[in-house]
This record gives C-alpha cells, structure tokens and sequence, in this order.
C-alpha cells in the first residue's frame, strides 16, 4: 500500500514538475491559501470554544473563592478584637481544598484578592494579605517573576507591590532600567510603593527615558499612596542626566510646592534644550516664584515663542504686579496672536484694581481686533 | 494583426502581470504577519494597562474633538451628546456647522442653551468666514463650542476651522454622525504619549459599520454585524483594511493613512503642514501624505500608528447609488493624491513614505483597478479569439480566489483575537461568509467605481457634494419592541 502511495506521489510529481513555473507557483499557493483558512477558521472555532469554557469554568469558580475570602476574610470572627493580623488563623480544611491547586483557580484567587485589596484597607485589607501569603500564593507570583516572558514578569510585579510583598532590590533595581519600556515602567512604580526607605533610588541610575504615559501612573502613586516619603526633588533638577526625570521632577516641585527647589529651577533657565527651559519656565510659575520674575522678563527676548508663551502664563500666575507694563507693551505691540492673547490673559489673570483699570484702558486704547481678545479672555463661558 | 496584438498582450500579462499580482500577494502575506505580531504586542500591553489612571490625572493633555455638521438635523442632537460623553478629564468638542440649510444651528441653540459671544482665535488656516462661535450657559455643557460658518462646500474646510478654534495640542478629528466609544480619547492618545525616540503625528483605530448596533442616545449597546448585504461586506472590507492592514503597516511605520472618520494628530505639525486641503477628493490621505512630507523636508523623526480597538461605528451606505458615489469621490480622490504628489515616488528624500508607502500606494491602489479591468478585457479577447487554456485559465483563478479568502479569513481571524466584538455565531458566520463571496459580488464594484472616479479626475468632471442620505441608526427600543412591553 505504501509502495502505491510513493508511486502516486512520485506520478504526481512528475505531472507538477512538466507545468509551466507560473502555474506551479500558482497550484502551490492554491495549498497554501486552503491550509490557511481551514487553520484560521479552526482557531476561530477555537478560540470562541475557549472562551466558552473560561466563563463557564468562571461562572463555577467565582462563587466559590468569594464564599472563602468572605468567611475566612470579612466575616471573620477574630477581626475587631485587636488581635495582631499574623496571630488570626484561617480554617486550614477550606484552604486546602483541591481545587485551590489548580493554577488557573489560584490565578483567579489572586486576581480576586487584589480587587478586595483595592477596597479594603486596615485591618481588612491586612488579612487578604495574609490570606495571600498562607494560600503560597505570592510564591506563585514570584515564580513569574523568574519567566523570560516580560508580561509576565509585569504580572508578577503589579501583583506583589499590590499585595505589600517586598522584592529585594537586587531582583527589582535592574528591572527599573530595563529596555522594555512597559517591564521599566511596572518595575519603577512598584520600587517606589515598595521601597519604606528610598522609593526615589532609582532616579539617580535611571538612564532609560520616564515616558509621558508612565508619568501618569508614577504621578497618581507617589501623590496617593500613604506614608510615601517625599524627597527635595530639586536633587534629580541639579544632578540628573536624564532629560525625562528632571522633567517629571518639575512637575512634582509644582505639586508639591517645593519653595526650596526654585534656584535649581532658576538654574535650568540657562539650558540649551528650549523644551526643558519651557518645562522649568512653567514650573517657576506654579510655584509663584515671585524672586525668578526679573530674570523671565530679561530673557524673553531670546526665547522661542513656547518659551515666550510659558513666561507670558507664568508672569499670569505669580502676578506680582510689577510686570504689568511689560504685558501690556507685549499685548499692544506684538505681532503674534499667541503672545497678545497670553499677554492679555495675564494682565488679566492679576485680579487687582490696578490690572482692572489697564484692561479697561486697553479696552479703549486698542484696535478690534485686541478688543476681541480682551473679551475673549473676561468670557466666564470660555475655560480654555 | 488582432493575433499579434494578443500575443504582446499575452506576454505582458503572463510575465508582467503575473509577476505585480505575485507581489501584491507577497506584500498580504507579509502584512497578515505584522499584523499579527503588532495585535499580539498590543494585546499583552493592553492586558496590564489601567485606562483609569488618565482619567484624573493633571498630566493628561489637552485634546480638542472636531466634527463638522452639515444638515444634520435629524440626528445632530443624539450626535453631540455622544460626543460628550467621553472619560477623558480635558477635552473640548467643536461642532462645526457647515452652511447647513436645514435646522441644524438652531436645534443645537435650543438644545444645549448657547450663545453667540465674542471668541478671538488666530485663523492660521485659511478658511470660509466664520458667522458666530457659540458656547453654552449651561455648565452641564462648558465642553460644547459650535462654530457656525458658511458652507465650503467640503469636509476639509470646515475642519480646519474646528482646527483655528481649538485650544489643545491635540485634535481629534470624526465626522458628526459617527458613533465614537467612550474611551476613544485615553486609548488614542496612549500612542502620543509613549513613544520613546519619534514624534507621533497621528493615530487611529478600527472602524465598523453601526448599521444594525443597538444604539441608545447616540451609544452602542450591542455590536451586530450589519444585515444589509452592502454593509456587511464593507464591515468585512474594514476589518481586513484596519486590523490586518493597518496594524502591519503601524508595526514598521509606513501606515498610509489615517481615516478621516476617526483620527488623532498633533495640531501643530497638521497647521505647519498647511492643514486639510479644500480641494481634495481624499482629504484624509492627502494631509497624511504632507504631514509625512512637512517632518521628511524638516528631518522631524515621526511615526503614525494605529490600534485594533474598533472605536468608531458609521453607518455605511446601503443604496448602491450613495456607496457608488462615495467610492468614485475615494478613487478620484486617490488619483488627484498621486499626481499632486508624484515628486515623492521613489524619492529617498522622503525615506519610507517616498520609498515604501507611496510606491506601495501607486502601484497597489491606484494602478491595481486598473491592471484588474485590463486582464478582464484581455480574458474576453482570449475567449473570442479561442486562445484559452482552460485548465491553466482556472488553475489562475481558483489561485487568485483562494488566495483573497485567505487574506480576508486571517483579517477575520485577527479580529477574533482582539476582543471578539461579536457576541453571537450568526454574527462571526455573517461576516465570514462575505469572504467567500465578496471577490465575485463586491470586488467588482470596488473596481469599476474607483476606475470612475479615475475618469471623472482626468476628463476634469465637476463633482457635486452629496449628501450621505443617512438612514439613522435605530435606537434601541426600536430595535427590541418587545423588550420594551415585557
């Protein structure tokens, strides 16, 4: 039978390789192409069945691990007695169930737990640790940690900073620089959640970029989360090489109002990088820093126009009054509708009597289209 | 003589075009695997990321929503409170009414309690005047401004004014009527903001056919696949441009285009760029395109990107009468682009998009009608003349079709792996057996359209701006009568 098959195989052969070459390639795309969509069709089968499976296997599950952290957790009767959290004991019978061994329900244990941990603090939130730990499941998680696969690894991590397991910093510091930029960004906010004594360490070795969309998150942490201990962010100002650092460090010095930071803010007013000046030039404003006013005013004129329109704004919100004039002559006299615009803006943006009286002055004294200006920016209505 | 013409003719098309058909199929091939590749990144970044976080972030920039009105009356109500609705902390949406002759204006006046006030902006694209800004007294509405202006007869100008008016880094640019999702915003800006050594200039998503979505007040409750046959086979035709073509291009940032029913861009090189050109057929394409030219001529390192989440719902046309105009305005939209633009043919000056993008673009989009209806015309000379290989003529065929529902199965296929949009089978079955049918219902018209729309560019035709003739999306409770009396 064999011998038949080869026979056939080796006539048909034959047969192919006497066709011409475009038809050859063309039969052999014919192969191709059928194979190809029968195994996406079949993945599509697939993928649908699984998906089936998953919310069935979920449908299934859910209840159940809601039942344990329920009575082990919430109802737990030595909760509100003052009982240290490491002497409450679970029943070790529910924990051990079989079930609880299979990797994709100690998944969904996991998952489940750091959704209560996110509406549980205390006492509470204490114990869900605790379940974690005894469950062996943090040692799951550290287990991730160790796989090539780098969304895994971020798994790992948001899971152990989530439920308060320290990592040593040998483990996580060479993560904070890693070359994957989504690994760097999950390995620098868990540091500085999980780091008591130097959460900001990482600032100083930190040579890859702190990208725009991983400043949100860092942003939300270190302004939210509890007993965090805020450095002088004016250190990384100073010192650091890093472009994206020092500019993330500006706009905690401006959260956080840190008066202090103003000379090393002032000293980035000398930075050849126009994008940084703009950055610093913004910062000074929030900070209302009164002592840099003189010195924005002097080097307006050799400023790009970003640098110009952040001085402009930042004249607006320190609003000593004493530049006043300068807003005005750049309100009249410049040619760019930006600069008028922030110029007015600012004047404005004083609220005292004196800057009251000039943009009734100016109201009268400039042309139509200033005037539209004026109004635009008095329109309670416009917010932007 | 008619026997000498055909052997040139059979030389031509048995070496030449053979050998461009292969490529094209090569040039799929590889985009179903950077397709795949860059759905899979997107998909193991997206299964960690919390949306969230922007959503009360001061960090957040700014991004101005641009959608421009023209006779919208029916729907614009239902339209601006879809816009408004996005979880984004900083936005603002600019209604641009376009001359429109029925109700529009004064509807969105009454509804949303505006007034016409003094607004200053800088009109540094020149477009048709402007008759009034309005902005809302109502607080509920502070995001709200509607420019009224005269009609510019095109899309492109009245967008441009949304463009003078806005006040963020960003625009987002949609048609009115487009049912946009309410993280639109977060999940188009994501690419801006994590570039690490290029400048993104713009960004885009999927797009699919509301025609038969359950929609309440101007949001998708239920996905469905469209039931008219017109509709499907254009929500397949998107799924398979988007997800299967688009994401490959994204992945070595050559994306060709970014559609103007959603798209997002930095502002300021869309200004310096000169902005939406008035005359264009494809404006969309057409500001990609000098967008792309503007940071080449000014060594700016750029990246375009796209990502398969379906954001948008349009209604697609249903008469053959509207899709055949839309698709003749695209085509000659897309001539107009390679003439005005042909200094960028292989010009190295303008690196990927001078070498890979506008090739890839002139000779698979633009000339591929036109080889298609060629070899159509030299198979029938070949039947009259009895000089076809049948065997050969059918092996070529059955290649060419097997091949094209491959390409459209793994687009279906990628599709199903993102976020399985469709809830039901009927639906996944709905749509997969467009591919077996569309190259012989659907393919055809594609072409004979954009050859239209081709003839109409070079014999200078004028070209009057029709109106989509919407339908309107049915609104849930219509859609379920029943749900409503049980």
């Amino acid at each position: 039978m064999w011998k038949d098959l080869a026979d056939l195989l080796f006539q048909a052969y034959e047969q192919f390789s006497l066709l011409p070459l475009f038809i050859e390639i063309a039969l052999a795309f014919i192969f191709i192409a059928i194979l190809s969509t029968l195994i996406a069709y079949s993945a599509i089968l697939y993928r649908r069945y699984k998906g089936y499976v998953y919310d069935k296997r979920l449908a299934f599950i859910s209840p159940k691990i809601e039942d344990l952290i329920t009575e082990q957790v919430l109802l737990n009767p030595n909760l509100g007695k003052d009982l240290p959290i490491e002497d409450i004991e679970f029943d070790q019978e529910a924990l051990n169930d079989k079930i609880y061994r299979k990797p994709f329900v100690r998944q969904m244990m996991i998952d489940t737990l750091i959704q209560y941990r996110k509406n549980f603090r205390g006492e509470v939130g204490e114990l869900l640790r605790k379940l974690y730990i005894d469950m062996g499941l943090e040692k799951d998680s550290f287990a991730k940690m160790k796989t090539l696969r780098w969304e895994r690894k971020i798994k790992a991590v948001v899971e152990l900073t989530q439920m308060d397991i320290s990592i040593s910093d040998v483990t996580i510091l060479p993560l904070t620089n890693s070359g994957n930029p989504a690994l760097r960004a999950a390995a620098r906010n868990a540091y500085i959640q999980l780091s008591k004594n130097e959460p900001f360490k990482f600032f100083d070795i930190a040579t890859e970029p702190l990208l725009p969309w991983d400043q949100l998150e860092m942003f939300k942490i270190i302004t939210t989360t509890k007993d965090i201990a805020i450095p002088n962010f004016s250190r990384w100002v100073s010192y650091s090489t890093n472009k994206s650092i020092v500019s993330f460090c500006l706009k905690l010095i401006a959260h956080y109002d840190q008066q202090s930071a103003i000379p090393a803010v002032m000293d980035l007013l000398a930075n050849k990088d126009h994008y940084y000046r703009a950055d610093a030039i913004n910062c000074l404003g929030k900070l209302s820093a009164e002592v840099a006013e003189e010195k924005l005013v002097k080097i307006y004129n050799n400023q790009p126009l970003n640098c110009q329109i952040e001085i402009l704004k930042a004249l607006g919100r320190i609003a000593s009054g004493k530049q006043l004039e300068f807003l005005k002559s750049e309100f009249l006299y410049s040619s760019n509708f930006d600069i008028r615009m922030n110029a007015a803006r600012s004047i404005i943006k004083h609220n005292t009597q004196n800057s009251r009286m000039m943009v009734e002055e100016l109201m009268e004294m400039t042309h139509e289209e200033n005037q539209l200006i004026i109004k635009h920016c008095l329109n309670p209505l416009i917010k932007y | 003589m008619a026997s000498t013409f055909l052997e040139y003719a059979s030389l031509f098309f048995e070496k030449t075009v053979f050998i461009y058909g292969l490529a094209l199929l090569i040039i799929y091939a590889f985009l179903a695997i950077l397709s795949f590749v860059n759905v899979r990144l997107f998909l193991r970044k997206e299964s960690y990321t919390d949306y969230k976080i922007i959503i009360g972030s001061p960090l957040a920039p700014g991004i101005s929503v641009i959608a421009p009105a023209f006779n919208e009356g029916l729907t614009i109500i239902s339209n601006v409170r879809s816009l408004l609705t996005f979880n984004y902390p900083k936005y603002e949406v600019i209604i641009i009414n376009d001359g429109s002759t029925d109700d529009t204006l004064e509807k969105v006046i009454r509804e949303f309690s505006l007034v016409k006030i003094d607004f200053a902006y800088d009109p540094k694209l020149s477009t048709k005047p402007v008759r009034g800004i309005y902005k809302s007294t109502d607080d509920a509405y502070a995001k709200l401004i509607v420019v009224d202006k005269e009609n510019g007869k095109a899309k492109a100008d009245a967008t441009n004014v949304g463009i003078n008016v806005s006040a963020f880094p960003y625009f987002l640019c949609t048609d009115v009527d487009c049912i946009l999702h309410e993280e639109t915003l977060q999940k188009l800006i994501r690419p801006f903001m994590e570039e690490e050594s290029k400048r993104v200039i713009a960004t885009g998503a999927t797009l699919r056919m509301a025609n038969s979505c359950e929609i309440d007040k101007g949001v998708i409750l239920k996905i469905k696949a469209p039931r008219p046959l017109l509709a499907r086979f254009q929500e397949m035709e998107y799924i398979r441009a988007f997800v299967l073509g688009k994401m490959g291009w994204s992945y070595v940032n050559c994306v060709p285009n970014v559609s103007g029913g959603l798209g997002m861009f930095d502002k300021e090189i869309a200004i310096k760029a000169g902005g939406y050109d008035p005359a264009s057929f494809g404006e969309d394409m057409e500001l990609m395109m000098r967008m792309s030219r503007y940071v080449q001529d000014n060594k700016i390192k750029t990246a375009i990107r796209y990502i398969p989440v379906t954001l948008c719902w349009t209604e697609g046309p249903t008469s053959l009468k509207v899709f055949m105009r839309q698709r003749t305005r695209w085509g000659r939209g897309l001539m107009q682009l390679m003439i005005a633009h042909r200094k960028m043919l292989f010009n190295p000056k303008y690196g990927k998009v001078g070498m890979v993008v506008f090739p890839y673009n002139f000779f698979f989009e633009l000339m591929a009608p036109i080889v298609e209806f060629l070899g159509v015309i030299y198979y029938i000379l070949l039947i009259i003349f009895g000089m076809v290989n049948w065997p050969y003529a059918i092996i070529l065929l059955v290649f060419v079709y097997t091949y094209s529902v491959m390409i459209s199965s793994l687009a279906v296929l990628w599709d199903q792996l993102t976020f399985q949009y469709y809830k039901t089978w009927k639906d996944v079955v709905r749509i997969a057996s467009m591919v077996f049918i569309e190259m012989l219902l659907y393919h055809p018209l594609i072409v004979i359209f954009a050859l239209r729309g081709y003839y109409f560019h070079l014999a200078n035709r004028k070209h009057t701006w029709g109106n989509m003739q919407r339908r309107g999306f049915k609104e849930s409770s219509e859609v379920k009568p029943t749900a409503a009396t049980t």
